[in-house]
């Protein structure tokens, strides 16, 4: 596996775990509207978002500390959402960390697991563009502009 | 002289329980098997209806072991043992015996064998009397037949219900699983063709044609519309998966409820609303409400072109003693001969230039209301208004 370039991870505090390339894209062109695209950092599989999160695997030395929100994508390969979710809620210095599920699924078995583990918000992706479009810069704004994170913002070490 | 008297009132008296002991012999005789056996069961006396039932001459059955040649096999041993031990014991035995004729044809008397015991209080003779009891034997038998096959396709039922539970249960997680997929796997793309548009709309709205701007919009709007059919139809899925929450309903609130809903829609509308009084159901609340919206919302949206719209909403008591709510409007109607596609999935009666809808609606009412054990039908006809009506079963007073 590549080496990420290091530098590209500085002044990320968002992290966009989103296996689908066009969500991801719209997700990001969402959040430009609230000028926060260039906060996020989006890594594609829950195997990446956690070895972000440890500093490992390509992510080894990478600048800033835990992000001031994560959004995840329920569904994905290798390791998924949910998993994700566990990992971050059970670990004393990750489990501060925002989760906001974002999921295209309505049914209710994954809405009850989520919030089992912990996870601070699920939204179901609206269909609709304009509604997307609003629910993300919404969560954007109310994560990473008005909630005030219990932590100090950046932990440098872990 | 007074003793002679004495003895002519005995004699006299003796003459007439004779006489009286005659007739009651003729009368038993005109309709009963009567029958004298000794000690050993052997036969002393046969009447008429005992040679004529049981084809033998009296001469053929004197003198002969009752046991020998009418007896059929069919008692158990028990049976038997039980009538001697009473019997010898000097009580009344009565019982249903089957007896065999001379041709072989069984019959069943109703039997009453009464011991005559001599000096030494021991049975002398059997006096047995008894009555032809086969036809109603007969249906006995016949209807133990028919209650035991009864009882064998019950069980053949029980089971073949197991087995199609089963089958059905698997049906439905399969629906289950699909439905899951559709709401993950369906809706992404739609999701992207929705959002892809606009950010294209947005990027090149000022270099594209009016025609390309339309195309653009239409592309839109059909991707709206494909994710309102895969709403509905996850809608439809899940009525029949999830567990009824029976609880007493107000219809009367509920639909004042839902009429508010309606408020701002109907804001430009003339609607006259007429709203009559309405029962409590014991049923889901809010599957009532969906009804009810879809019902209301329906009557609302094919008024659309009546100046003078009116949309009455009534109950009425079926034969059986069930609630039955009808929504009344005199709007586009129907054709009367399709009223019974209207309940199915996708269809319409309307072309959607004519009347929104994805044509799920009425489908997932009757869903709705099956499940609650009612029943769903429609009457109307072209441009005369329509009615919609539902039953929901009495409240059963369960123990």
């Amino acid at each position: 596996m590549n080496t990420a370039n290091i530098e590209d991870t500085q002044g990320k505090n968002i992290l966009l775990v989103e296996d689908d390339q066009r969500d991801a894209e719209l997700t990001l062109a969402a959040l430009e509207e609230q000028n926060l695209a260039d906060q996020v950092f989006v890594v594609q599989d829950g195997s990446q978002a956690l070895d972000y999160l440890y500093h490992r695997g390509k992510f080894t030395g990478r600048a800033g500390g835990n992000p001031i929100l994560m959004m995840l994508d329920l569904k994905m390969p290798k390791v998924d959402g949910l998993e994700v979710l566990k990992v971050i809620k059970a670990d004393e210095h990750l489990k501060h960390i925002p989760v906001v599920m974002l999921t295209s699924s309505r049914e209710t078995p994954d809405l009850h697991e989520c919030y089992k583990h912990g996870v601070n918000a699920y939204v179901v992706k609206p269909m609709d563009f304009t509604e997307f479009k609003k629910a993300v810069s919404q969560l954007g704004i109310f994560w990473a502009a008005i909630n005030h994170p219990p932590l100090p913002e950046a932990k440098w070490e872990l | 002289m007074e003793r002679l008297t004495a003895r002519k009132q005995a004699e006299a008296q003796l003459q007439q329980a004779n006489a009286k002991l005659k007739a009651w012999a003729q009368a038993l005789n005109s309709f009963a098997i009567v029958e004298e056996t000794d000690p050993q069961g052997r036969i002393t006396y046969a009447n008429d209806p005992f040679c004529r039932i049981s084809k033998y001459s009296r001469e053929e059955v004197i003198g002969r072991d009752h046991r020998d040649i009418l007896i059929s096999r069919i008692h158990p041993l028990e049976f038997w043992k039980k009538m001697w031990s009473t019997i010898r014991n000097g009580k009344i035995w009565r019982g249903e015996i089957q007896n065999h004729a001379k041709d072989g044809t069984a019959y069943w008397v109703d039997t009453v064998i009464v011991p005559l015991l001599g000096r030494d209080e021991k049975p002398e003779t059997y006096l047995a009397i008894g009555f032809v009891i086969t036809e109603r034997k007969l249906a006995e038998e016949e209807w133990k037949r028919a209650e035991k096959e009864i009882q064998d396709l019950n069980t053949a039922l029980e089971e073949r219900v197991l087995e199609r539970t089963a089958q059905l249960k698997a049906a439905n997680d399969e629906l289950e699983a699909f439905s899951y997929s559709v709401s993950h796997d369906l809706r992404a793309p739609l999701r992207h063709v929705s959002g892809f548009v606009e950010l294209l709309e947005r990027e090149a709205e000022a270099s594209l044609s009016e025609k390309s701007l339309r195309y653009l919009s239409t592309i839109s709007k059909s991707a709206q519309r494909m994710g309102e059919l895969i709403d509905d139809l996850l809608t439809f899925a899940r009525i029949g998966k999830s567990d009824l929450q029976k609880t007493n309903v107000s219809l009367a609130a509920l639909v004042q409820e839902v009429l508010g809903d309606f408020q701002t829609a109907t804001k430009e509308r003339n609607i006259v609303w007429d709203i009559q009084l309405l029962p409590t159901v014991h049923a889901d609340p809010a599957l009532m409400r969906q009804v009810l919206v879809n019902l209301m919302s329906n009557a609302v949206k094919f008024t659309s072109a009546r100046a003078g719209a009116k949309i009455e909403v009534g109950s009425s008591s079926s034969p059986t003693g069930d609630t039955v709510i009808f929504i009344r409007d005199n709007g586009a109607g129907f054709d009367p001969r399709y009223a019974a596609k209207l309940f199915g999935v996708f269809q319409r009666l309307h072309s959607r230039d004519e009347f929104e809808g994805t044509g799920i609606g009425l489908a997932n009412i009757q869903r709705i209301i099956l499940r609650h054990g009612g029943r769903v039908w429609a009457e109307g006809i072209v441009d005369g208004g329509a009615t919609f009506s539902f039953s929901i079963p009495k409240q059963r007073t369960e123990a």
